[in-house]
Order: structure tokens, then sequence, then C-alpha cells
């Protein structure tokens, strides 16, 4: 019967084909937004977490300014100084301390000179904790090693910054040439792959900055809590700012790996939860759309009603009626939906590709589809469950008297 | 037992805001089984009321309703489904196709709430759509079809449950008087092959084709 009730939704779509399209759309625009923004999101989501899982568990990263405030700190240029530096190694279960100054500069090669964004880091002890504990690894090549005026380059710089340069080539940066010993596997973001990594003297030389990062990774020794060390780091810098420098509040932010992974995962959740309630809405719009439809469609139906009936239709039959139209409706707007929200997600991928303003994946999963069909079906079933108990109410002889 | 129907002081009453109408008027009768009865009656007089307590489309406000021996009067809006879907062929003056199906499609409805598939009820109203002789006409929509044809279409609809009883209000009240003929010798046909029929009626030239007549005014059996 099931199968009839099917039949018999469709048949009656396609005689109001026009209201039912309507409808339909008030679902479409909510499992479209849910769609594209949940893969976008979810990609945003998986990026990070991917780039931040890299990363070994005992790591601690420290920076200038509360954490909270980022991006201000970052667009005001708040450095850690040498002294900084020199305090962090100094504090107990401190291994190892990897600055990465950043900077923009013209890069040169055959001919074409582009802006790209250079760091520095120190190839003899930073290497090392890049491999090991960052999990980074070259595709092409090696890493580069100290004094010897090489160069490491991210993974998109081959293909997007210098198209066809190789393992080999030479490049200068402010009139200094160095050699490409390595291209670097993904890091999970367009930034990154697109930076090219320099030894941190050949950094200080070319760009003239003495001292200062925006950020430095510090690696404990094997044994020692992340939390101790993280509270010793806090306490040095402290000490160092308010007694060499007479700070009244100095403000740094000292977070392990771990943590900023959790962070990174919980704003990530938020960042869901609000998208899902805003779509919701335009859901429930769409399903108060579906209540409406089916109601009026049960008023144009009544002598309809009245005939099933007469001819033997229980009130279990009339509910499934309708009921399997308001979901039919509901599932070909999911169905709509889910096609456009992947298509707009897709797009923006590719948007992003071609213009590499920052890297962003769709990430659309099974899961978020079926989840997207279910929740349409069920939109639909329940905006039309009222509407189908009126219809299943009606007397017989009232409906079929009804013109 | 030969009774199929009893009607004891049946009574029907409506409340038209503070208005009380009567529409039926302690009424008794009784229906045998394999009879063409008509109810005869003018406009007004109670019934259409009638058959639709008898045909158990509707309950009476008072009084009791036997179908086949038992009381149908206090039976759920389920229930009573049950027994048209399975007993009663319904044939309604206004014909009551569904204007969106095909013919085919309107005499398939009523096996789909017997638990009949479309594909398994097409077979069987292909069958009665023939009998009814409107083998050319069944993929066409009521909209294409005469009054007559109609009529033919909602016959063949009420035959194919095999139901014990036709009931029919005004089968010939929209069609013209030929084809009213044929609509009437058709139920006679059915009558002849054991079906009982009810057709209630305020023409006089048809009780011709009943058995037994039941004269109804101001809601009370005469």
């Amino acid at each position: 019967m099931i199968k009839e009730y099917f039949r018999i939704a469709f048949r009656n779509m396609k005689v109001r084909s026009l209201r039912s399209w309507l409808t339909i759309l008030g679902i479409v625009i909510g499992i479209f937004l849910i769609t594209s923004l949940m893969s976008l999101s979810e990609g945003l989501k998986n990026s990070v977490m991917a780039e931040l899982q890299m990363m070994g568990g005992n790591l601690i990263m420290v920076m200038p300014g509360d954490m909270n405030d980022m991006f201000t700190n970052f667009i005001g240029g708040m450095q850690l100084e040498n002294r900084d530096i020199r305090a962090i190694e100094k504090v107990r279960g401190v291994d190892l301390v990897l600055e990465m100054p950043l900077e923009a500069e013209i890069v040169r090669y055959n001919n074409e000179s582009k802006t790209s964004l250079i760091y520095g880091i120190s190839y003899d002890s930073g290497i090392q904790l890049l491999k090991e504990d960052m999990g980074w690894e070259t595709v092409d090549g090696r890493f580069p090693y100290s004094g010897r005026r090489e160069v490491m380059v991210g993974n998109l710089v081959p293909k997007d910054i210098f198209p066809g340069i190789e393992v080999g080539d030479e490049i200068s940066v402010k009139g200094k040439k160095f050699v490409v010993s390595g291209v670097l596997r993904s890091l999970g973001n367009r930034q990154d792959d697109s930076t090219i990594a320099l030894d941190i003297n050949d950094f200080r030389d070319i760009t003239g900055q003495r001292e200062g990062t925006p950020m430095a990774v510090v690696r404990i020794v094997d044994g020692y809590e992340v939390g101790f060390v993280e509270e010793g780091i806090r306490y040095a810098l402290e000490e160092t700012r308010v007694r060499e420098r007479g700070e009244d509040a100095p403000s740094f932010s000292v977070v392990s790996s771990d943590a900023v992974a959790d962070m990174v995962g919980n704003i990530m959740g938020i960042l869901q939860a609000v998208v899902i309630a805003f779509a919701s809405i335009a859901i429930v719009v769409g399903g108060i759309g579906i209540t409406n439809t089916m109601y009026t469609s049960v008023r144009e139906r009544t002598k309809e009603i009245g005939i099933l009936k007469a001819v033997g239709a229980k009130k279990k039959h009339i509910t499934s009626i309708f009921l399997v139209e308001s979901g039919v409706i509901g599932f070909i707007g999911g169905v709509g939906g889910v096609v456009l929200g992947i298509l707009l997600a897709k797009s923006i991928e590719m948007f992003f590709q071609i213009h590499p303003v920052f890297f962003i994946e769709a990430h659309v999963s099974f899961s978020l589809m079926f989840f997207a069909l279910g929740f349409s079906f069920l939109v639909g079933c329940i905006s039309g469950f009222f509407p189908s108990r009126s219809a299943a109410k009606m007397e017989p002889v009232d409906a079929l008297r009804y013109e | 037992m030969n009774q199929l129907l009893k009607l004891e002081d049946v009574w029907k009453i409506y409340h038209l805001g503070k208005v009380k109408v009567e529409v039926l008027c302690g009424v008794s009768l009784e229906v045998n089984k394999g009879e063409f009865t008509a109810v005869l009656g003018p406009s007004g007089s109670g019934k259409s009321t009638l058959l639709n307590v008898m045909s158990c489309l509707d309950i009476p406000t008072s009084g009791k309703v036997s179908f086949e021996g038992e009381d149908v009067s206090n039976m759920s809006e389920d229930e009573l489904a049950s027994i048209r879907g399975k007993k009663i062929g319904f044939v309604f003056q206004q014909f009551n196709l569904l204007s969106h199906l095909t013919a085919l499609q309107n005499v398939i409805l009523p096996t789909l709430f017997q638990g009949f598939t479309e594909k398994e009820g097409e077979k069987k109203a292909t069958e009665f759509l023939n009998s009814v002789g409107l083998e050319s006409r069944i993929n066409h929509r009521p909209g294409e079809l005469s009054g007559g044809e109609r009529q033919r279409v909602a016959i063949a609809r009420s035959l194919i449950n095999n139901p014990d009883v036709i009931v029919a209000d005004e089968p010939t009240g929209n069609v013209d008087s030929k084809t009213g003929i044929k609509i009437m010798e058709v139920l006679k046909d059915l009558n002849k092959q054991g079906k009982t029929v009810i057709i209630v009626t305020h023409d006089k030239d048809l009780v011709s084709y009943a058995h037994r007549v039941i004269n109804i005014k101001d809601g009370k059996v005469q």
C-alpha cells in the first residue's frame, strides 16, 4: 500500500504542480543553506584540525598579547623579542624554542617577480622539530641544510606562485640567490602552502629584522608535564617583562598544542551550531509553507476525501495519503537543497582554488546528505500532520456534500 | 437468514444553530438480500439521508440499524468504512469520480483500501469496465466522457470489490432519459446476478424496475 500512497502523492502534486513546486522551494532554501554552510564549515574544521593534529602533544605555542585578541596582536605587530626567547629557553623542561618570523618580500624566479610570504626558521634545530613534532615532510627533494643558501618551498609554490619551479632551481630574494632544496607536503591551508622558508640567519639578513617573532614554538623535554612547563614559561616571561622593561601588566598567551586543538574544535562546533540554528529557521518557514499548502489541499480535496471514505478508505488511509504527500514535498525539497548546496559549496571551493585568498575545502559527507534528506522528509511529515489529521476526521457524508 | 438490512425507529436530527431539523422521524424498515428496492420521495423528504444511514455512510441520531444482523448504529468510522469497502458499492447522482484520474484509475481506487496494489486492481478494473461497455474509454478522464459513460464508470467502481449491495442515489439524475434507461438496465442485470440493489429516486418511472418501493415523505415512511 505504501507504494500506492507514493503514487497518489506524485499524482496529486502533478495536478497542482505550480503550488507544489513553490512549496518545495521553501524547503530547498533551508536544506540548501544547511548543506552548503555545513559542508564548508566542516571542510574548514577538517583542514584546521588536520593541521593541528600534525603537531605533537609535547609542543607549546607562545604568542605576545591576549589569545582572545590574536587578530589585533598580529595586525598591531606585537612580537616576542630576543630576551623573551632567552627567558623561555631557560625555563625548566624546555628543550627547544623555534622562532618563526614572517615577512612579505619580492621573490624572483626566471625573470618573474612576485611578492611572497617568507619565513625564517633555524635550519640547525628547527627542521628537526618540524619533522619530528609537527609532521612536516617533503614531497620532492629534501629539507635544506644550514649554510648552503637553500630554501624549501610550500606545496603550492610550484603550482601557483612560480609554476614549473623545481628542486635545484634558483630563486632570488632581495637580490640574494638561493637554491630550492625541497617542496613540502601540503600543510593543510593555502597560505602556509604558498610560503618560502629560509634559514633564520638569511631571513634576518635580508629583511633587516634583527629580532622578533610573532610566535614561538616550544618543545618540552620528555617526561616533563606540559602544564608545569606552561606555567614556567608564563612566569619567566612576566618576570622578564616586568623586571627588564618595567611593564605593568605583561600579556602573553602560552598554550599547548592540545589546548589549541580543543579550542579550535570548540569554536568550529559553535560555528556549526549557529549555522544549523539559522538554517533551521529557514526550514521551519518552509515547513509552515507545507502546512499551509496541505491545509489548502485538504480543503480543496474535501469531496475527494468523501469519495475515498465512501469507497472504503479508513482514517489511517486518508492520514497516510496526506502525510506521504507532505513528506514527499519535504524530501524533494531536501534533494533539491542538497544538490544546490553541494554545487554552491564546491563552487566556493573552486573559486578559492583559482583565487587563493585563503584555503577552504567543501566537505560533503554522506552523513550530512542523509541528515539533510531525512530531516527534510521529517519536516514534511510533521508539517503535514495536522492537515492530514483534519482530513481523516472528516465525516464522509459532510465531505461528499462539500462543493 | 434472508434479511440484509433492518432499521428500527431511526431518527436523524440536525442542529443548525438553534434550529432543530428532524430529517428522519422514526423510520423502521427491512431490506432482504437479493431485493431491488426503490426509495421514492420528493425533494427534501429525507430519502438521501435514509440512504446514507442504510449504506453505513452515516449513523442515526437514535434508533438501531442492523446490517447482516450486526448492529452498526454505534460503530466507529473505521468499522463502517470497512463494511462500505467490502460489502457496499456506491453510485452517486453526481458520479463522484476523481477528475484527475482516468476511468481505469477511478475504478481501481476502492481496491487500494482492501490491500490490493494498483497493478492487481488493474486487471479487475479492466474487466468491469469492459462489462459496462467502456473498453475503449479506460484511459480517458471523466471530463472526456459523457454523462452516461461517467455513470457506467461509477457502476464499474461500485462493483470492483464484489459487494453484496449496490446503493444508488438518483443514478439517472444527471443523464438523459435514454441513457437513464441503460443505467437502470445495468442495475437490473446486477440484481439478477444476485446483488441487492437499493436506489433512491424522485422519478416515479424508475420504480417499475424495483421489487419493492418505499415511499418517504417528511422523514417518515408512508
